[in-house]
């Protein structure tokens, strides 16, 4: 790893970092905000959410609507989405743009032109995509371990809050890697953003509805977001670890292939 | 056998002998489109060679080989003795680049980016050399890079390609952007250079600059080599630029003859060409014609390098 190049892009990408984990965070504080007046208006709200097709209240992981009524249940049907789409988004986007910005930036000639290998470039940047990835969901996950604590008035579990933030950090990993990977295999380098917000939009699209229509329930399995456990409220909540290699084994398996791709890139300005 | 310092340059004994860049067989195909075809190219230490064509001719994809920034589809390329591909990092320690896009990090300071670049190169007290060159060029290193005009940027782009004293310097276009009193400052800067052990590798579509700064040029024509040729010899080639005034009527039939190229009728029964025959052929031609006026001169190296691309 380059610690000049590191620092140059923790830099760069500070404000971007500081930015979405600002607006989570908000909606995470904002959202559990809510639930005192949630728990007060209870049976109001129930009546309403009963006329919510069951599905949808199962692709949220609720076998039961009394499950909302739980800090850490309404914490989980409310703000993992957040974590989990954004955090996608934030990851797909800084990790497909990190190697082609040097590239459609015309930097690339003046980074691949100094004494420093192409490999040292990739994993440099690697680290710093893992890096961020790993400074928001640990900003974000505190936040909304306090915000739950401070809403419900009392001490939430630990456990099954480090497992669903586990999930949702290997989660943005995963299209950390994805962003990396179409970064690589595109030819002529152009900015990859929209394609790469849309295809987080696209695979959480096919999760919701694979989970509220049992016709397609197994296209969800094509879909990550799938692979993430959200029953927090469930006793025997835990890391699957068909779930941990299905994301550690793609994700690794995407980074590898990128790795060689970017060895043999020839690199256009 | 290399006549510049090894020690400033870093370069070992057991390169001494061979040219700081040596191309073989060098192509490069993007899918069934060419970009270079079996280029050989030999640039010596201490030479400031030219390397002139028009666009899409090759000169950016022999230039990125090197750099490695992209790969060839077969040949080989070596600088320093070290080969372009496996050694990379090693030759990029002692070579000094100017792109032709003067694109630096926009979102940085003109300092700042030095800065970033000299620690690459593990510089302690490069900022004397940074002031140093700023001074020279009038650069302001106090702003921003997105507010630097074109020509300021390239100033950028020139100072960070020398700041570790390299032993080569591959230049791609260098003088886009700056003004005649700057491009001044730049050759006499790399003249300078030059003088203490520098080697340059100057591409540029500007034949007047390459003719007055370079020892030796290469055209490049449609991918491949055409000519390498020392400048003063590529000036004595047969080739003379003629102009003749007639007192008659011209005929451009007359000049049918072996050698004659580029025929230009002027009014007022004149005539140019460019001749690179047996000159006494042009003389027999003209026998029996009123001649008002004959000049045969040593044709622009702009006429010269047309003319090769005719070939």
């Amino acid at each position: 790893m380059n610690r000049n190049l590191n620092r140059m892009e923790m830099k760069r990408n500070s404000l971007s970092l500081f930015l979405w984990t600002l607006v989570i965070t908000l909606l995470i504080s904002v959202t559990m905000s809510i639930y005192p007046t949630f728990i007060e208006n209870q049976s109001r709200i129930f009546g309403m959410l009963n006329l919510i097709p069951k599905g949808v209240l199962q692709f949220k992981g609720f076998s039961d609507l009394n499950d909302l009524l739980s800090p850490m249940g309404f914490y989980a049907a409310n703000n993992v989405i957040y974590m989990m789409v954004l955090g996608s988004i934030y990851a797909i986007v800084l990790a497909s743009g990190i190697l082609l910005k040097e590239e459609y930036n015309k930097t690339a000639e003046y980074l691949l032109t100094r004494p420093i290998t192409r490999s040292e470039i990739f994993l440099t940047k690697l680290a710093v995509v893992a890096g961020n990835v790993f400074l928001l969901n640990i900003i974000t996950s505190l936040a909304g371990f306090i915000a739950t604590g401070l809403a419900g008035n009392e001490i939430i579990r630990l456990r099954p809050f480090l497992i669903i933030s586990i999930y949702t950090f290997l989660l943005n990993m995963f299209f950390a890697a994805t962003g990396l990977f179409i970064s690589t295999l595109i030819k002529r380098s152009r900015p990859v953003t929209t394609f790469s917000i849309g295809l987080v939009l696209i695979l959480y699209f096919i999760y919701t509805l694979s989970k509220i229509s049992e016709s397609v329930s197994k296209l969800g399995y094509l879909s990550p977001f799938t692979y993430v456990d959200q029953k927090v409220v469930s006793p025997d909540y835990s890391l699957a670890p068909g779930n941990l290699a299905y994301f550690i084994g793609i994700s690794f398996l995407l980074i590898a292939i990128s790795y060689r791709l970017y060895l043999h890139r020839d690199i256009y300005v | 056998m290399f006549n510049f310092n090894p020690i400033a340059t870093g370069i070992e004994s057991d390169f001494m002998n061979e040219p700081v860049i040596d191309i073989e067989d060098l192509s490069k195909f993007y899918g069934k489109a060419r970009g270079i075809d079996h280029i050989n190219l030999d640039v010596h230490a201490g030479e400031i060679f030219g390397f002139i064509g028009p666009n899409g001719a090759g000169k950016s994809t022999t230039i990125r080989i090197l750099m490695s920034l992209i790969f060839p589809t077969s040949g080989s390329a070596k600088i320093m003795g070290m080969d372009v591909i496996r050694q990379a990092k090693e030759i990029k320690r002692k070579v000094g680049y100017i792109p032709s896009d003067a694109n630096a990090y926009q979102w940085m300071g003109v300092n700042e980016f030095l800065d970033y670049c000299l620690r690459f190169h593990r510089i302690q007290d490069g900022r004397k050399r940074v002031d140093e060159l700023a001074k020279l060029f009038e650069l302001d290193l106090t702003r921003k890079i997105s507010d630097l005009s074109m020509g300021n940027k390239k100033k950028v782009s020139i100072i960070q390609s020398l700041l570790h004293n390299p032993g080569l310097l591959i230049m791609d276009e260098p003088t886009t952007g700056l003004d005649p009193l700057m491009q001044s400052v730049l050759f006499e800067l790399l003249r300078t250079e030059n003088r203490n052990g520098l080697t340059i590798f100057f591409s540029s579509h500007h034949l007047s600059e390459v003719q007055m700064l370079c020892k030796r040029v290469a055209i490049i024509k449609e991918g491949n080599i055409i000519r390498v040729e020392d400048i003063d010899t590529l000036r004595k080639k047969q080739l003379k630029k003629v102009f003749i005034e007639l007192d008659e009527p011209v005929d451009i039939e007359t000049f049918n003859i072996s050698g004659a190229e580029n025929l230009s009728l002027v009014p007022g029964n004149k005539i140019s060409l460019l001749f690179s025959g047996n000159i006494s052929d042009l003389i027999k031609a003209l026998s029996g014609k009123r001649i008002k006026n004959l000049t045969i001169e040593e044709p622009s190296l702009e006429e010269i390098f047309m003319h090769y691309y005719k070939v």
